[in-house]
């Protein structure tokens, strides 16, 4: 072997330069988890942050879109709640492993001293501990991977202590690093200073970042994000008249075409089990997915959907066809316009239950507004300049123009600029390809949490660090 | 070293390996089938575990002149304590799987130093793994170059379509990639080993067989084979049916039929004018697809043929694109040509039908039906062969064989063309339309009279190697009820004891040939293609992969499969016209933006990067093709692609028109239609292997592209060349994560 030999498995664990690294990237949300590795463009795996779990003995937990089928004794779960942040760490942690050990890994298999290709390098080591590293690759299944995860700015120190334990104690990374999701996005949009507005499943989000720091005081949230969306669209299904069923893909065997507002006439599917509700509740969001994506326009202006004459000029311009899955088909016209609304106006939309409902502070422009209020006058310009918009519920056809005028209209005379990716997934996946590219620069090493400092210091590091 | 495309057709290695079979060639000059087809497993040495045979080896004691001699023996057939180093497409046994990488690189070269290495990766590779065999590669050996490839890609480059949606049903696992572009932009699988693993594929079919065999005492071998004969069917999707499916009933003329066709088969009289569905029942029936109208199969000639199947949609494009005329006198013109063209075909047929009714029943009509089945069995004779010499075809264990056969000793494939040729009208005429799906079940020879006839036959043309084996079997099979393959012929006349021996059985088979179909398993082929598309993020990209499904992977060939799954994806989710756009002028948002018929609208711009590069050298007629078949592709998304990617990136101010205005963003809702997509029909080989190993001709064509293309490229196509392979110099530098950037893993 003439050429130049490359230093084997054996590599010096200590020293990472530039992009020698090999990150891992977790990015946990309500709707899915992202892990992949730093330095690429998309999350080489994506999975539900629901799971499936089966409850007749042993009861265990299935984790992947392929798992989440019609099945006895089945029930589809959660380990995010709706706040994004962590409810259930057990499960939370075997999800991980699932995605960064078993999806991104390859099989745990006879340890790198035994595998041949270093036979002839180090032949020395002896038989005896060979037992005893297997055990040791089998604990610290992520030794040589150092982790980046990412959090919601209102993250609580508990829930970081825990994952940074996690990560060193039961993967063995030999560092660790904790980001939160605005900071990532706008990384990803290219900014160091920006207003992120990040329209979630579960949450919608507005933050300041100045420098690459989060400003605390700016953190905004409300629940007016793609699931308020899904419930609104519910209610005008069931407002709908015809009164519009909701019956989900999994349920129809098959369909025969009907004219418009005809009564489905579709074969349902029997199964000699009970779906439970949760299962059907996830299929239900698949649909309310397609029809967002289809169907679901933001008003763009001018004015607001309410204003005078919008509605009956909306009405006189064609609408677009939704087909359910059971073959049930209609036109939408200003209904469309009118679920996306409550978003932006408090008054508009749908009427929800009570519990649901949105208060004016947590519509979008109010949002914004309280956000650019927390902070230093000075900062506003500039922020308005940089706004950068993220998250997959932003994908509604519109939401950038709307925006865009509610923006013009609040703030004139200052200078507004929207940044928005083009790629569906630079927009849903903003806050991993942020990371992604943080962990994978030079400096990242240097900021990182060490194995060392994490043993020196316990999991209160965390806090002290990463601010 | 420098540049890369230095390499001449015959040095480059194509590997394609499977969970089961491996496909390997040397050379990817003649665009042929897999020369090889190697399991793909591996046996650990007894004596030293750390090593790595390729064959199943034991120890043996001979007494020669009362001397008692040890000698190991290879078996290659045997399957005893093998290492199945790939399982669901995941590599399982890192070290396994190189050592059977080298073995088969030792198998088919001798040389390292000037042969590229086109090694296909399966979706389920991690990024270290591809790490560990570039490292391996690179440092054990000196292979100059190396190009991993995802068998989702590969499957493109061999079929020629910019967007596509591969399907590929495996031995344990199915794996379905979305293509746009030549770009991965979705992929799912099943089976993937995980807690619990849930297997999915050809191989689930089996044990399903099985388990509703287990009465009759049905092994997996036998359940294999039957699975593979052609009795063994998908029946089609049947949406008003209980069960979704028409089973044959119980009527007297049915079990007549079931009886029949043993006695009637060997006359040649009675079996010519039939169809494939005739005496032997075995033979698969040619058009067997698209039952239902609506089903569009590849086997449907041409465009003009879609155009009928898809009805109302279609009639939509022909209007707007103001063809309307044309379209409706070709139509009639056709029809008027079709009709006397076909009718007294059909009229022979009725007659035909009328004459000898039982025996003319389709396989989907009998209640039963008989296989044959093979298996090996040692059997002591005198003058026998040693185990390690025996070139058997491994047919029953490891998938379909057919140009294998091929690479061994001409004999062995000498008995099937003889076969073949005998009988004369039906079984001769069925392989040439290209039936052969299942080439393990072709040229069943039904009477002890036509066997003998075979085996005659064969034993003439068997004679190169050792005819006097050969006869002695004919002679045997005199007194044999069962009958000796003629394969054996081909055994040498070396003299130690045990001998093997194919035995042929007839085995009748009832209903559970139909319903061994899982429904389950079908239904989650489904949907996961269902999610695949549309969980692609890119709207517009949608309709062009629902417009391009391809199934390969022999877990495919299952006959009626195919169709089974393209006919219940349309029955549950194909998105109908709706009647609610009746009166307004704008297409309704569930249709997409009006597609070109194709032919008369040339997409000429078209530049995907694959065919950019290999514009240059491949074979001309190759390249012919795929221009003509880039034109013909109706890419909906295509418009819509330029204005997204225009004004998605900045949304500037205004730039979208007030009011609700549509047609910036491409919102449809999908698929409007599915269809499979036309397969290439220039590579006459590969109409008559099949396309479900498509992937090996797209690694080939892959390799010519990477490796030997040399001239007339301009800098960037010289730098994209440089960025599908990893070479040696490239590797120097980056080291094993060089693979990361120097491959076509996305």
């Amino acid at each position: 072997m003439a050429q130049q030999p490359l230093p084997t498995s054996a590599q010096p664990t200590d020293i990472y330069g530039g992009d020698e690294v090999s990150a891992l990237v977790l990015d946990p949300g309500y709707c899915n988890t992202r892990a992949g590795f730093a330095g690429e463009d998309v999350p080489k795996s994506i999975l539900p942050s629901f799971y499936g779990h089966v409850t007749s003995d042993p009861p265990r937990d299935l984790f992947g879109d392929e798992c989440i089928i019609p099945r006895s004794d089945f029930e589809v779960r959660n380990y995010m709640n709706k706040d994004s942040v962590v409810e259930d760490w057990d499960v939370a942690a075997k999800m991980w492993e699932f995605m960064l050990v078993k999806r991104l890994q390859p099989e745990r298999q006879t340890p790198p001293s035994k595998n041949k290709l270093n036979d002839d390098v180090k032949e020395q080591d002896g038989e005896g501990d060979v037992a005893m590293e297997e055990v040791e690759t089998m604990e610290k299944a992520l030794e040589e991977f150092p982790l980046l995860m990412t959090e919601a700015p209102w993250n609580s120190p508990k829930a970081r202590e825990k994952a940074i334990e996690l990560s060193m104690e039961s993967w063995g990374t030999p560092a660790f690093w904790l980001s939160r999701t605005p900071v990532l996005s706008s990384f990803a949009a290219g900014k160091a200073t920006a207003l992120v507005i990040d329209v979630g499943g579960a949450n919608t989000s507005v933050t300041a970042i100045h420098d690459g720091m989060v400003l605390k005081r700016s953190i905004q949230r409300s629940p007016a994000g793609g699931l308020w969306l899904s419930s609104q669209i519910r209610n005008m299904w069931e407002t709908s008249e015809p009164k519009v069923d909701l019956v989900p893909t999994f349920m129809v065997e098959n369909k025969s075409p009907v004219d418009a507002l005809a009564p489905a006439q579709a074969r349902l599917r029997e199964f000699p089990y009970k779906i439970h509700d949760s299962f059907r509740a996830f299929e239900e969001e698949r649909l309310l997915t397609e029809f967002k994506e289809s169907v679901v326009e933001v008003w763009r202006g001018p004015g607001r959907y309410g204003a005078a004459g919008n509605e009956e000029y909306i009405k006189s311009q064609p609408g677009r066809v939704f087909e359910m899955p059971d073959g049930y088909n209609q036109m939408w016209r200003e209904q469309r316009f009118k679920v996306a609304e409550g978003m932006w106006d408090e008054n508009a939309g749908y009427p929800v239950p009570e519990s649901e409902r949105l208060t004016k502070a947590q519509t979008i422009p109010e949002l914004i507004r309280s956000a650019l209020n927390a902070i230093d006058v000075d900062l506003r310009g500039n922020l308005l300049a940089n706004v950068v918009v993220t998250g997959s519920t932003s994908l509604i056809n519109g939401f950038n123009d709307r925006l865009n005028n509610e923006l013009t209209a609040m703030y004139p005379g200052l200078k507004i600029k929207i940044h928005a990716a083009g790629l569906s997934s630079e927009r849903r996946f903003g806050a991993w390809i942020g990371g992604s590219i943080l962990a994978s620069l030079g400096t990242f090493h240097q900021m990182w949490i060490s194995k060392k400092e994490y043993e020196e210091n316990g999991v209160g590091i965390v806090e002290k660090r990463c601010k | 070293m420098a540049s890369g495309g230095k390499w001449r057709e015959e040095q480059v290695l194509v590997i394609c390996p499977g969970s089961r079979t491996t496909m390997a060639q040397l050379g990817c000059g003649e665009l042929s089938p897999p020369h090889h087809r190697i399991p793909t497993r591996m046996f650990r040495d007894e004596e030293d575990s750390n090593l790595w045979r390729p064959y199943y080896t034991y120890k043996r004691v001979t007494t020669i002149d009362g001397v008692e001699n040890e000698e190991w023996v290879e078996d290659v057939d045997e399957d005893k304590g093998a290492v199945w180093p790939i399982e669901g497409g995941r590599i399982v046994q890192m070290d396994a799987f190189l050592a059977f990488l080298d073995h088969v690189h030792g198998l088919l070269t001798t040389t390292y130093h000037n042969t590229p290495i086109m090694l296909m990766a399966s979706p389920q590779w991690t990024r270290p793994d591809c790490e560990t065999i570039a490292r391996y590669i690179f440092e054990k050996t000196k292979t100059p170059a190396l190009c991993l490839i995802h068998s989702g890609i590969a499957t493109q480059y061999g079929l020629k379509w910019p967007n596509m949606t591969v399907v590929d049903i495996g031995y344990e696992k199915v794996d379905v990639t979305a293509i746009h572009d030549g770009r991965v932009i979705n992929h799912m699988d099943l089976g993937r080993p995980q807690p619990g693993r849930h297997i999915s594929g050809g191989e689930v079919f089996t044990q399903k067989l099985q388990q509703l065999l287990t009465d009759k005492n049905f092994s997996h071998d036998m359940a294999e084979q039957l699975k593979k004969s052609g009795i063994c069917e998908v029946l089609p999707y049947a949406p008003s049916q209980k069960n979704l499916v028409v089973l044959p009933v119980d009527t007297p003329d049915a079990a007549r039929s079931a009886a029949a066709p043993s006695k009637a088969g060997g006359e040649p009289g009675a079996a010519d004018s039939t169809t494939a569905d005739g005496p032997a029942a075995d033979v698969p029936r040619i058009e067997e697809p698209s039952r239902t109208d609506d089903v569009v199969m590849e086997d449907n000639e041409g465009t003009d043929t879609n155009i009928d199947d898809d009805g109302v949609l279609d009639v939509a494009t022909i209007v707007t694109s103001g063809q309307t005329k044309e379209f409706l006198a070709k139509k009639e013109k056709e029809k008027e040509k079709g009709r006397p063209g076909r009718k007294p075909k059909a009229d022979k047929e009725a007659e035909a039908a009328a004459a000898a009714r039982p025996v003319r029943q389709p396989n989907s009509k009998k209640m039963r039906n008989t296989f044959s089945y093979e298996e090996i069995i040692m059997e002591e004779v005198s003058k026998a062969v040693p185990v390690s010499v025996v070139e058997l075809e491994p047919t029953a264990m490891q998938g379909v064989e057919s140009s294998s056969a091929a690479e061994g000793v001409p004999a062995v494939a000498a008995p099937d063309v003889a076969a073949d040729a005998k009988p004369p009208a039906p079984e001769a005429a069925a392989p040439a339309t290209g039936t052969d799906n299942e080439p393990v079940i072709k040229s069943e020879v039904k009477s002890e009279e036509t066997n003998v006839n075979g085996d005659g036959n064969d034993a003439t043309l068997a004679t190169i190697p050792d005819s006097k084996p050969a006869e002695a079997i004919n002679g045997s099979n005199g007194n044999d009820t069962t009958k000796a393959d003629d394969a054996t012929a081909a055994d040498s006349n070396e003299p130690p004891e045990l001998r093997p021996r194919k035995i042929r059985r007839e085995i009748e088979v009832g209903l559970e040939r139909f319903l061994f179909a899982d429904r389950d398993e079908i239904d989650r082929i489904v949907t996961t293609i269902y999610r695949t598309i549309q969980g692609v993020e890119d709207m517009y990209m949608r309709p062009a992969c629902w417009d391009n499904l391809v199934f390969v992977g022999n877990g495919s060939r299952l006959r009626g499969l195919k169709d089974n799954i393209l006919q219940t994806l349309h029955a549950r989710h194909i998105i109908s016209p709706s009647t609610a756009t009746m009166f307004t002028s704008e297409l309704p948002s569930n249709v997409a933006t009006p597609a070109g018929t194709g032919a008369q609208t040339p997409v000429g711009s078209f530049a995907g990067a694959p065919h950019q590069l290999s514009t240059s050298s491949v074979n001309p007629l190759l390249q012919a093709a795929t221009t003509a078949s880039t034109f013909g592709v109706p890419v909906p998304g295509r418009d819509s692609n330029s204005i997204q990617v225009a004004s998605g990136s900045t949304p500037a101010v205004g730039s979208e028109a007030a009011g609700p205005a549509s047609g910036h963003h491409f919102h449809s809702q999908t698929p409007t239609s599915i269809k499979t997509i036309a397969l290439p029909t220039y590579l006459s080989e590969w109409s008559k292997n099949g396309f479900e190993e498509a992937m090996f001709l797209g690694a080939q064509v892959a390799s010519r592209i990477a490796f030997c293309l040399h001239s007339n490229m301009d800098a960037q196509a010289i730098e994209a060349q440089k960025s599908m392979s990893l070479s040696r110099v490239d590797y120097n530098e980056h080291g094993p994560k060089g693979i990361r950037t120097h491959s076509m893993l996305s």
